[in-house]
């Protein structure tokens, strides 16, 4: 099974739940698919054994052939291949790779070259479970190609648990298109709620089933709670609001090591969870 | 007065962006909010709004298959670098760039590119000014796309009446909805929180906002949550020479304003004084 854990809202706990459940229950593969700002290596402190670049192509203009007819710009859609006054300009990193411009040249003055966008580290923890990250370089505007070439690189994989991006737009949905299940980890506070009600709406359009972590109970108000109530959503486990949780995960550390009762929970959640892929 | 536009970002989710700038709004006379964390809009929440305005946004275009004029020869399927077009010429929608290349190598004229609407764009008037702000529809692409837009109309807002201040409340992460947040802003605020993976991640966003000529300062939130976290961040702020303008420690009436809906300084007045919040302000302003 493959189980997407995401949020909406950032800041939520995500990476919290995702890490702690990787550490406590093991038997899966954890994927850290926030490629824009990874973290839970921070946590887990995976040995690296292998890292990869992932490449995205971009036009080289042979300025030589060219005759500046500007039919590779009138085609692009991103706006990546500009023909100026005396030669065409390129934003490689506007260039989503298409092949566009290459199919519209009449003089065939256009190849591609790779350039990279980001890397995957892939390693494994002192326990000897398995984990990969995807850092995007700074500057690139997606990381995209790096969650699908994660994907690839775990098609295979038994049990992935994929720490996702915040918010709902095209990352996140490259991060949980490959789950089978996914946990919502939610803030009971207005914004909490607002942006769960985001990702309902998309995971339901994905068609993807899910369930809901609790995360700071008793922070906020009751409306997260009543609005799981009214839309029969199951709430696996509820993590209160401590502050000896959040002053231990910001010195790095996985609660399940500093409170036994945190790691019960994960426990509990991680059979709740397994438990359902074999029902 | 020129006008002066202010983003908040972060790096890392759920810091305190949102509710800094719902604080700072009562400190700027004569303003225009923009909130592009598009795909999470939530400054609508703590406002009585009113809308004045609502557009669909066209972020890319989709291609719509007539299968009637369809000879299967797939060249579109080969062609489409992006996995969007099964074999039986069916169009999986998430993975569609609209790069628009399988309307070019079809022979037949089966598909045309067609506007597809993946989100809304609305002008609000607020208590305090008017508001800009979008929803993308859950799942779908083009966020940059649209929080330009939402900047975009912001700025014609602003100069139609005059303002003096755009605040720009950012998203998180680093990429193009973040890079679209803070080009040509005159100031950004950095909202961070005393944690490892805050550090970790405020590196990163100022990596990226350091490429841009614009002024960067830095607020550490939930200051007192961890003196080891708070360390790792005043040193980089001092190796770096970004200026650190305010710290503001766990509060939970900032929690209890939100619920309450209400501008966290409106109604935890005395806190935001203890802090020193209007030294913060005149830093932003640059007075």
């Amino acid at each position: 099974m493959k189980l997407a854990v995401l949020s909406g809202k950032g800041g939520t706990g995500k990476t919290t739940i995702a890490s702690n459940l990787f550490h406590s229950y093991g038997q899966a593969i954890l994927m850290d698919a926030d490629v824009e700002e990874p973290n839970s290596h921070l946590f887990i402190q995976p040995s690296i054994h292998h890292s990869s670049l992932v490449s995205r192509g971009y036009p080289m203009v042979d300025q030589d052939q060219c005759d500046l007819c500007g039919l590779c710009g009138d085609f692009c859609r991103f706006n990546a291949i500009l023909p100026a006054k005396k030669e065409v300009l390129v934003s490689k990193e506007l260039c989503h790779d298409c092949g566009g411009c290459k199919l519209v040249c009449p003089q065939d003055a256009i190849q591609y070259k790779q350039r990279s966008i980001g890397k995957i580290h892939e390693g494994v923890t002192q326990e000897g479970q398995p984990m990969l990250y995807g850092k995007l370089n700074v500057g690139e505007i997606s990381g995209v190609p790096i969650i699908e070439k994660m994907h690839q690189m775990t098609e295979d994989a038994d049990r992935v648990i994929i720490d996702s991006p915040p918010g709902t737009a095209c990352t996140t949905v490259a991060a949980i298109e490959v789950a089978d299940y996914a946990l919502i980890v939610a803030e009971p506070t207005p914004f909490g709620l607002s942006d769960m009600q985001m990702v309902v709406e998309m995971l339901e359009e994905m068609d993807i089933p899910f369930g809901v972590v609790v995360n700071k109970a008793g922070l906020g108000d009751d409306n997260l709670h009543a609005f799981c109530r009214d839309k029969g959503l199951e709430i696996f486990t509820e993590i209160p609001f401590k502050r000896e949780y959040a002053q231990k995960s910001a010195e790095g550390r996985l609660l399940s090591d500093v409170d036994p009762d945190f790691h019960r929970k994960m426990m509990e959640l991680g059979q709740k969870i397994w438990d359902r892929e074999e029902a | 007065m020129s006008l002066k536009e202010i983003a908040i970002v972060s790096g890392k989710g759920g810091t305190g962006k949102t509710t800094l700038l719902a604080s700072m709004i009562p400190y700027f006379d004569n303003m225009v909010l923009a909130d592009c964390d598009v795909d999470a809009p939530d400054l609508h929440i703590l406002m009585e709004e009113e809308d004045l305005d609502q557009q669909d946004f066209v972020g890319l275009q989709r291609p719509v298959i007539d299968l009637d004029k369809c000879i299967h020869c797939m060249k579109c399927v080969n062609h489409c670098r992006f996995d969007a077009l099964t074999d039986d010429i069916q169009l999986l929608t998430a993975k569609c760039e609209g790069c628009a290349v399988c309307e070019l190598v079809c022979p037949t004229g089966a598909i045309v590119m067609e506007d597809y609407a993946v989100g809304k764009i609305t002008r609000s008037q607020t208590p305090y000014g008017k508001m800009v702000h979008a929803r993308l529809i859950p799942g779908e692409e083009t966020s940059g796309k649209l929080v330009a837009e939402v900047r975009n109309k912001a700025k014609e807002t602003a100069q139609k009446e005059e303002a003096d201040w755009i605040l720009i409340d950012g998203s998180p992460g680093i990429a193009c909805n973040v890079i679209a947040s803070i080009t040509g802003v005159d100031t950004v605020l950095i909202v961070i929180e005393p944690t490892l993976a805050g550090l970790h991640d405020l590196e990163r966003v100022y990596d990226l906002v350091k490429r841009f000529s614009t002024e960067v300062m830095v607020v550490l939130n939930k200051s007192d949550l961890s003196d080891k976290g708070r360390q790792g961040i005043l040193d980089f702020c001092q190796k770096k020479d970004i200026e650190l303008i305010l710290e503001i420690p766990f509060e939970r009436a900032l929690v209890e304003a939100v619920v309450e809906k209400e501008l966290p300084s409106l109604y935890a007045a005395d806190f935001f004084k203890t802090i020193g919040f209007e030294d913060m302000i005149k830093a932003v302003k640059g007075e």
